[in-house]
């Protein structure tokens, strides 16, 4: 019964706070700079509020709502995708050479993930369906994880000053890596009850986390334009040489 | 030219840690013998569907 009630305070504080900020972001003037984020936070909006009526309708266990669930982890990891293609665009406005790197770099990615995910897919099941969608949304899911540590890594080593762009990629580390710790620890406390029943809630508290940065970074920092100081950094100045 | 395979063999590195990272911490469940699945949202995670059984295969008409 808690367990049920606190699964539920989660879905409808998510709900909520995501539709808290698609609505203050729609009546910001600054809207333009934060369109990736408004789009991606109207995704989850979209996609909690159908994935709360499948499990009210056919209920936790149904083939139903795994099918709608799982559907729709798939656009939420491509919506994901997206948006930290967005922020590296973000990133490097002012560095157009080190754009084209990272653009090839990140259409690589995805090409990759797919042919890696549909090899160990074939060997292993045969066909597309639902599996084959589990099975890239969750090497997808990774490959942003690593992806955006690199971009972090990336802002530090360009030394951005956008204090609002490195905020929101906090946030999206927190919604990456929070739920790989957890199944991390879950392994190795060899699937203990305590460790699954925190996986069970780190999940949403993640996806929380990440919102309720977004919203300090979204409605107290300001957005800056992204200055980046002259100074070349000779790695990446001898990556992004012609 | 060179740029492009410096480019592939870094996507190649990303793709691959992410593969690997996601084997270590999410391989196999030690309890259930299932993987373990990560997901984005707040609501709760269904339990995985099972596979679907095998087709029958075709009688050979005895003679």
């Amino acid at each position: 019964m808690s367990t049920n009630l606190i699964g539920h305070v989660l879905q409808y504080a998510g709900i909520l706070i995501e539709a808290c900020l698609v609505i203050y972001l729609a009546r910001n003037p600054r809207r333009g700079q934060l369109a990736g984020v408004s789009l991606y936070l109207s995704c989850l909006l979209g996609t909690g509020l159908g994935r709360r009526l499948a499990l009210s309708t056919y209920g936790w266990t149904s083939p139903q709502y795994s099918y709608v669930y799982w559907t729709t982890d798939f656009l939420l990891v491509i919506a994901a995708f997206l948006l930290v293609c967005h922020f590296f665009r973000r990133a490097c406005l002012s560095q157009e050479k080190l754009w084209r790197f990272v653009r090839l770099l990140l259409c690589f990615s995805f090409i990759l993930v797919a042919g890696i995910s549909g090899v160990s897919f074939v060997g292993h099941y045969g066909g597309l369906s639902l599996p084959y969608v589990i099975e890239f949304s969750q090497d997808l899911y990774f490959t942003c994880l690593v992806l955006n540590t690199l971009l972090y890594l990336m802002l530090q080593q360009i030394g951005s000053v956008d204090d609002q762009l490195g905020l929101l990629v906090c946030g999206v580390g927190i919604q990456f890596a929070g739920p790989s710790a957890t199944m991390a620890l879950y392994h190795l406390t060899t699937g203990q009850r305590f460790s699954a029943s925190l996986t069970s809630y780190m999940l949403p508290m993640c996806t929380l986390g990440m919102l309720m940065v977004w919203a300090y970074a979204v409605i107290h920092v300001s957005d800056r334009v992204n200055k980046v100081t002259p100074r070349r950094n000779p790695v990446l100045a001898e990556v992004t040489a012609d | 030219m060179k740029n492009l395979v410096v480019t592939l063999l870094l996507a190649l590195l990303v793709v691959l840690t992410a593969v690997s990272v996601r084997r270590a911490v999410a391989g196999t469940s030690p309890s259930a013998g299932s993987p373990t699945l990560v997901a984005i949202g707040t609501d709760p995670v269904p339990p995985l569907l099972p596979p679907p059984p095998p087709k029958p295969q075709p009688q050979k008409p005895s003679n």
